[in-house]
């Protein structure tokens, strides 16, 4: 019996956790942006990262290698997809990560849940910057006047341009591609470069995707300077000339056959690829992949590959974007400690933030953005605008996800089945009034 | 002309429509394999090929470098294992039970498990969820085998097997001075086999490919199933960015399954049909 007691205890303390080392502080991090483990495992020098994984994966290695005050990051990645039902899972199980990367977007829900920390006063105390976030970063991790992230990056909507195809339909000017000004005008490119090319002018992800048709409705709408949200967030008005006029363009380019039909998401892409259209619209992070694609002899976009923010058709300069920001959660660091070393890795990924503008996302330090070493950057100089020029939703709408997955249904439905833009107005204005107040209660 | 032969012709004819049909289900499974031996920057532009180069194992290689793929897979294996042992036992005592046993309110007991199978899942998710982690079992192997032990649909396959089962059988076995346990391990239980194979079939299968329950219960890399995990792996547009890589992480999925298919066909085989 004491035998057996003895190897009782025995197994007790073998699994029992082991003491906690004072000299080593361990955070975890959880994150998307997917696993490389076997390239970048051991790559401990950000520079050497490669694309958003790579880039992410290096950035934590050279942290854990360099910091000299025994912090190591372990971190959890999530999947992209369902990354925020996991996130609310681990928040619910008091399971809950030191440091997580967030969309701007998803943000807000979870401020008004007072589950982040805010960091305004821990950044002015260890020296980041917050005069220095652009525009766009800023107003997406600010609520109630104060800094609930770090920015990381800000991502926009953008027009990827063949521009061997432009040549070939006549739509150059000073050997750059023309872009329209106007809805009248894009309707008129549109028609000469299919006359010229017999290729749709646009291959956009309509099919089994909702982000696109939003995010491109979203900028239609907002280059009309018309307010799509009530001013305290709890309502949307689709009735507004200005959503008339954005939705029925839309209809038009693709009922008359200027939006290469029926794609997804990894179709439309392959379609641009493959030379079959002239303008992608998708975000930045795809523009390092088409960079390397436009350098391989024989692609079609070989020595003709342009990206532009999406071109200003009405009043005002105005382009979908959102970002992704480090958040510090409630309980998610054991002691102050813990905290403090979350602290040091922000710092040091500020520190590093112009590295991560290699992706194609966008910088959100404005030092960043003016250097040279971004603007040397391929087709860089043309985007910085976007971090002023930038909007998304307001920040006081909740459930932002749910809201865009709601609006981009119903102009997908707009588009593949031509459903009148009247019934698309009130489908959305119901649904989406009515998830708003659902989200309040 | 010979009726034999015009058979023959029509049975000709069936084999090759059937060949068909099959060659037409397997075609994706077949253009899952291929694609997860092409490198993802070539797939961006073109998914449209089989055979043709260029080929990489380097999709195959991500995976196994990464270091905690193989404790994922072993995760996996014992959950299954264990959920598909814990269905088998729970569902063959009630199911017996349901069969052979009066007790008061068992038509409504049963009743009362055949709704489950009306109840979706994914409705009483949150509330298990909750229920789960006040318990502690957050990030533990028993969060992510107990809640599979509630099987209604095999609690109502065993009551309906063991009813089919003649009654005699157990009353020449009862007269013989078996008690009701004896008489069920040793008389029943043999002859249900083919019934337990079926339902151990389907709950492994369930339950090795479950991705919902682990996504939210094993938030800790380190207890991640091999579907949760590889998920885990995937670059935000895998879909177009990271294609071959998806398709390797299916084929490394479903391998276990297939080589376990492969070694134990004959008596799956034989169990589902009954033979």
């Amino acid at each position: 019996m004491k035998r057996l007691l003895l190897i009782a205890a025995a197994l007790l303390a073998a699994c029992s956790p082991p003491p906690d080392d004072p000299s080593r502080t361990e955070i975890t991090l959880m994150r998307f942006f997917g696993s490389c483990e076997s390239k970048f495992g051991a790559v401990n020098d950000v520079r050497q990262g490669v694309g958003e994984c790579g880039i992410v994966t290096t950035l934590v290695n050279e942290f854990n290698a360099t910091n000299g005050e025994g912090i190591v990051v372990r971190t959890q990645i999530g999947e992209w997809g369902p990354y925020y039902d996991q996130l609310t899972a681990r928040l619910v199980a008091k399971d809950v990560p030191t440091v997580a990367v967030m969309h701007e977007s998803a943000l807000g829900d979870y401020v008004r849940r007072k589950l982040v920390r805010p960091l305004h006063e821990d950044f002015a105390r260890i020296g980041i910057p917050v005069d220095d976030f652009t525009e766009h970063a800023r107003r997406g991790v600010s609520f109630g006047g104060k800094v609930h992230a770090l920015p990381f990056d800000t991502w926009a909507w953008l027009w990827h341009l063949n521009t061997g195809l432009f040549k070939q339909a006549g739509l150059v000017q000073g050997g750059r591609a023309k872009l329209p000004g106007s809805p009248e005008e894009l309707i008129a490119q549109a028609e000469q470069f299919k006359r010229r090319t017999g290729k749709p002018y646009f291959a956009w992800a309509v099919a089994n995707e909702t982000a696109a048709n939003f995010r491109s409705f979203l900028t239609l709408v907002a280059q009309q300077g018309a307010p799509l949200f009530s001013s305290d967030g709890k309502s949307i008005d689709m009735r507004q000339p200005a959503v008339m006029k954005a939705l029925t363009l839309m209809q038009r380019l693709y009922a008359e056959g200027h939006v290469k039909p029926h794609l997804d998401y990894a179709a439309a892409n392959q379609a641009f690829l493959n030379g079959e259209a002239g303008v992608l619209l998708v975000g930045t992070w795809t523009l390092d992949q088409f960079l390397r694609e436009a350098d391989k002899p024989g692609s079609a976009l070989a020595g003709g590959y342009e990206v532009v923010p999406f071109p200003q058709l009405y009043a005002k300069k105005a382009v979908f974007a959102d970002g992704h920001a480090w958040a510090l959660f409630e309980g998610g660091a054991k002691t102050e400690r813990h905290h403090q070393a979350a602290l040091r890795f922000l710092k040091f990924v500020w520190s590093r933030s112009g590295e991560w503008a290699r992706t194609g996302h966008l910088p959100v330090s404005r030092q960043v953005a003016d250097s040279a070493a971004f603007k040397q950057l391929p087709m860089r100089a043309g985007l910085t605008e976007i971090t002023e020029t930038g909007v998304g939703m307001p920040g006081n709408v909740p459930t932002q996800r749910a809201i865009e997955l709601l609006i981009g249904e119903d102009v997908a439905n707009l588009m593949l089945s031509n459903k009148p833009v009247a019934e698309v107005q009130a489908n959305v204005e119901k649904r989406v009034n009515t998830a708003l107040k659902k989200a309040r209660r | 002309m010979n009726p034999l032969l015009r058979r023959g012709w029509f049975d000709r004819l069936l084999m090759a429509g059937l060949c068909l049909l099959a060659l037409a289900w397997m075609l994706p499974l077949l253009w899952v394999l291929a694609l997860s031996f092409k490198p993802n920057e070539f797939l961006m532009a073109r998914t449209d090929v089989f055979l043709a180069p260029p080929y990489t194992l380097d999709n195959y290689l991500d995976i196994l470098g990464t270091s905690a793929v193989f404790r994922w897979l072993g995760n996996s294996a014992l959950v299954a294992l264990l959920q598909t042992a814990g269905v088998l036992v729970l569902s063959s005592l009630a199911g017996y039970g349901f069969a052979r046993c009066e007790f008061p309110g068992r038509r409504w007991l049963f009743a009362f498990v055949l709704f489950g199978l009306a109840v979706p899942a994914q409705s009483v998710f949150i509330p298990l969820h909750h229920q789960f982690t006040s318990w502690g079992l957050q990030n533990t192997h028993a969060g992510l085998i107990l809640p599979g032990l509630a099987a209604p649909f095999g609690v109502y396959l065993m009551t309906q097997y063991f009813k089919a089962i003649p009654l005699e059988l157990e009353e020449a076995a009862l007269l013989d001075n078996a008690s009701r346990l004896k008489t069920f391990v040793r008389v029943i239980l043999p002859l249900s086999l083919p019934a337990q194979a079926t339902l151990g079939i389907f709950t492994f299968l369930a339950c090795w490919n479950d991705y919902l329950w682990p996504l939210v219960i094993a938030t800790q890399p380190d207890m991640y199933t091999l579907t949760r995990g590889l998920a885990s792996t995937q670059t935000n547009f895998a879909q177009s960015e990271g294609l071959g890589f998806l398709m390797a992480q299916a084929v490394f999925a479903g391998a276990p399954v297939l080589l376990l298919y492969l070694f134990f066909q004959k008596h799956l085989v034989s169990a589902v049909s009954s033979r």
